[in-house]
């Protein structure tokens, strides 16, 4: 008997146990999804998402993926010492940024202070303000070295450098001295005398329109209104001084340090910006306002006699314009015209290209203000403008140098007394008294 | 039973002898067939197969390792080359040097020696010589021209002045040159050419007609206490400029090719005018600037090239 119960209780249970259906989760779409489940037990569960950051404001506990919008306490960093200068009273955490030096913080700025990490706005920049050469009608573009742009700062500190005094051995001198302003820049003595009483052998050059020369000195050796500018501070003969003692003086002198630091933005004073300030003064010695100027411009009339003096310049009667024309008045070239028979005593440009086709020539100067610039020639030999004239009326001597538009030597342009006192009187048209006294 | 066999042969040789030859029959395949009468697909069409490659053949099923990915001049006789390009572009750009040389007589000139004569007998020495070329132009067998250069200012003085390297120029079958000496009246204008080197140097006096020098000739003559100047120019507005024009084959594409315009100078003087060299001035004679305008129109100028 038991065992038969035993056989029908086991039958029973193996009845029910092969029949009971697998429970579970039957929803495809819970993470928890059983795929044997026939019965769902309602065990399913979700993915939800929210922030699981516990330390978030928004923590979700309920949350299984985190999807990123976890917005937490606002702290806010900062320095927290109120003795610094960048204190933030706010700042709730210190993030080691206080600052306790101010100043200009711009390593561009002129007043960069190295140590300061607060900026407390007091930069200042280096802004020279630019100064505008304008070219007169009938003259090229200023030809200005990319590295010496022209600023009202230099121009001023290269005029006072050029009428200073500091620049000569003993501190009698300026290149004023030699170049007076009333002589259209020039030297109304035949010869310059030096600080050492010496005295060289050639007539200090005018300086009118010098930025449109291609070549400086009468024998051309300086091309560039700067490197001229390096010569005449040292030449035993001129202001005999040697540039580091220049240095020196100017470096130590009151005004010149904050003069060059607001034309260069330089602390030392050096050689180079010396004569870069005065070759930017140079550059604005510029003459166009002469009689003959405003003629051209309508604004005056010249007499019978300068207007004869003018055709005989501007033909071949005269042949003046070939060295001497368009506004600029020179030409930018060096000629032989016909002074002296050889040997020369002064090479001239021969002496500079070592070439001897060379000798004997003198680069072409400005006829403007002529007026004003006795003596004339290289060497000053001319005192007056009707001796001048009178050479060429001569013809000149002959050398194996000398220009073919000195075309008849010995014989010269054969003008009359009118036509010389016409050709003077013309020349005395590019007289620009504005250039001269301003 | 024997009848039935003598069909079935029949049949299949009637079957056999009509199979046609199958294999490539494209002529231009790498694999073409002579014999093939029928096409099976098995053409190979060798090339570059990439079609982001610069030669990229659309019908090529078999890659030959040629393709080319880096565009340029493959030319290595243009100023452009790109020894990295294996694809030319068509933006190879050639170079050409013009030449100003200047003879007497055929012998090249040597200044300041009193070494020269003219047709009149006069003994004669060059120290300067100084002019102007304009509107230097390239003409090519379709018509179309290129200026090379607007105003080129010569000087004996400098010899960087006596050449001209043209750049950028196309390639074209060009067959002619031409030039003007000195400058036509639309150029020949005061001021117009302010920031040229040959300012201030060549400008003629508004005084007597203004613009510039089309040419500065100077030297000594018969005796060295005598100098002349040749100077040509547009007299008193009037224009003796001149234009010459010079069929000549020029091909670019050679890194040697220079064009050769010479001047003899000796040939101002003479042909078809004779002119005597003087120490007076001739820019205000009107008369004296055609004689020596019709001079250069003549034969003063000739042009060659060396390739």
């Amino acid at each position: 008997m038991t065992k038969r119960i035993f056989l029908i209780t086991t039958t029973i249970l193996l009845v029910f146990t092969a029949c009971k259906k697998e429970k579970g989760c039957t929803d495809f779409a819970a993470t928890n999804y059983n795929a044997d489940a026939e019965e769902d037990d309602g065990s399913c569960t979700y993915a939800i998402n929210g922030c699981m950051n516990p330390s978030a404001n928004n923590f979700d506990p309920l949350a299984t993926i985190d999807d990123g919008s976890c917005i937490f306490p606002q702290v806010t960093y900062g320095c927290t010492d109120s003795t610094a200068i960048n204190y933030n009273p706010t700042a709730i955490v210190d993030d080691s940024s206080c600052c306790y030096v101010a100043g200009c913080t711009d390593t561009l700025a002129l007043n960069y202070t190295p140590n300061a990490c607060y900026d407390d706005g007091s930069c200042t920049y280096f802004t020279p303000t630019p100064y505008q050469i304008i070219s007169p009608s009938g003259f090229p573009n200023m030809d200005i070295p990319s590295n010496n742009p022209m600023t009202v700062e230099g121009v001023n500190l290269g005029n006072k450098l050029f009428h200073d005094k500091i620049l000569s051995g003993n501190g009698m001198q300026a290149c004023a001295s030699c170049h007076l302003q009333s002589a259209a820049f020039s030297d109304t003595n035949q010869f310059s005398t030096g600080i050492d009483g010496l005295f060289g052998d050639r007539n200090a050059s005018t300086i009118i329109n010098a930025g449109w020369n291609n070549s400086n000195f009468w024998d051309g050796r300086a091309s560039s209104l700067e490197e001229q500018a390096f010569d005449p501070v040292t030449n035993p003969l001129e202001m005999h001084d040697n540039w580091l003692n220049v240095e020196n003086k100017l470096n130590a002198d009151d005004e010149y340090p904050a003069l060059f630091k607001n034309a260069f933005n330089i602390d030392y004073i050096d050689s180079n910006h010396v004569v870069m300030a005065i070759a930017q003064f140079e550059r604005t010695l510029i003459s166009a306002n002469s009689k003959f100027d405003k003629y051209l411009r309508g604004e005056a009339q010249l007499s019978p006699s300068e207007l004869g003096g003018h055709a005989i310049f501007n033909t071949e009667k005269g042949d003046c314009f070939h060295c001497h024309g368009t506004q600029m008045f020179m030409d930018n070239l060096f000629h032989n015209n016909g002074l002296d028979p050889e040997p020369f005593i002064d090479l001239g440009l021969g002496k500079i290209t070592n070439d001897a086709s060379d000798n004997g020539k003198f680069k072409t100067p400005t006829l403007r203000n002529i007026e004003f610039s006795a003596p004339y020639m290289h060497d000053g030999r001319f005192g007056t403008l009707e001796q001048v004239v009178e050479h060429y009326n001569s013809g000149g001597e002959y050398s194996s140098t000398v220009d073919p538009l000195m075309k008849k030597l010995g014989v010269g342009l054969q003008l009359t007394n009118q036509e010389k006192q016409d050709l003077v009187a013309f020349l005395k048209t590019l007289t620009d008294t504005d250039f001269i006294t301003q | 039973m024997k009848r039935v066999f003598l069909i079935i042969t029949t049949i299949s040789l009637a079957f056999t002898a009509c199979k046609k030859e199958k294999g490539c029959t494209d002529l231009l395949a790498t694999n073409y067939n002579a014999d093939a009468e029928e096409d099976d697909g098995s053409c190979i069409h060798s090339g570059c197969t990439d079609s982001t490659a610069f030669n990229y053949i659309a019908t090529a099923n078999s890659d030959d390792g040629s393709c080319c990915f880096q565009s340029g001049c493959t030319d290595p006789a243009a100023y452009n080359y790109d020894p990295s390009a294996c694809y030319n572009d068509g933006t190879c750009k050639y170079n050409l040097l013009l030449s100003f040389t200047h003879t007497i007589d055929g012998n090249a000139l040597q200044i300041n020696e009193m070494i020269y004569s003219n047709t009149v007998g006069q003994n004669y020495s060059i120290q300067t010589l100084r002019y102007l070329i304009s509107d230097i132009t390239l003409h090519s067998a379709n018509g179309t021209s290129i200026l090379l250069d607007e105003v080129h200012f010569i000087t004996i003085s400098d010899s960087s002045t006596v050449n001209l390297d043209i750049q950028d120029l196309n390639s074209a079958n060009y067959t002619a040159i031409s030039f003007t000496m000195g400058l036509d009246s639309l150029k020949n204008i005061t001021d117009l050419y302010l920031n040229e080197s040959f300012f201030p140097s060549f400008a003629w006096p508004d005084f007597m007609g203004g613009g510039y020098h089309y040419m500065q000739l100077e030297g000594d003559y018969t005796t060295a206490f005598q100098g002349y100047a040749t100077h040509t120019g547009g007299t008193d507005g009037l224009d003796f400029s001149f234009t010459k024009n010079f069929p000549i084959a020029i091909n670019i594409e050679n890194v040697n090719t220079t064009v050769i315009i010479n001047m003899e100078i000796n040939n101002w003087y003479s042909n078809p005018n004779t002119i005597t060299l003087t120490s007076d001035g001739i820019m205000d004679n009107a008369n004296k600037q055609a004689l020596l305008q019709a001079n250069g129109i003549a034969d003063v100028f000739s042009v060659n090239i060396n390739y």
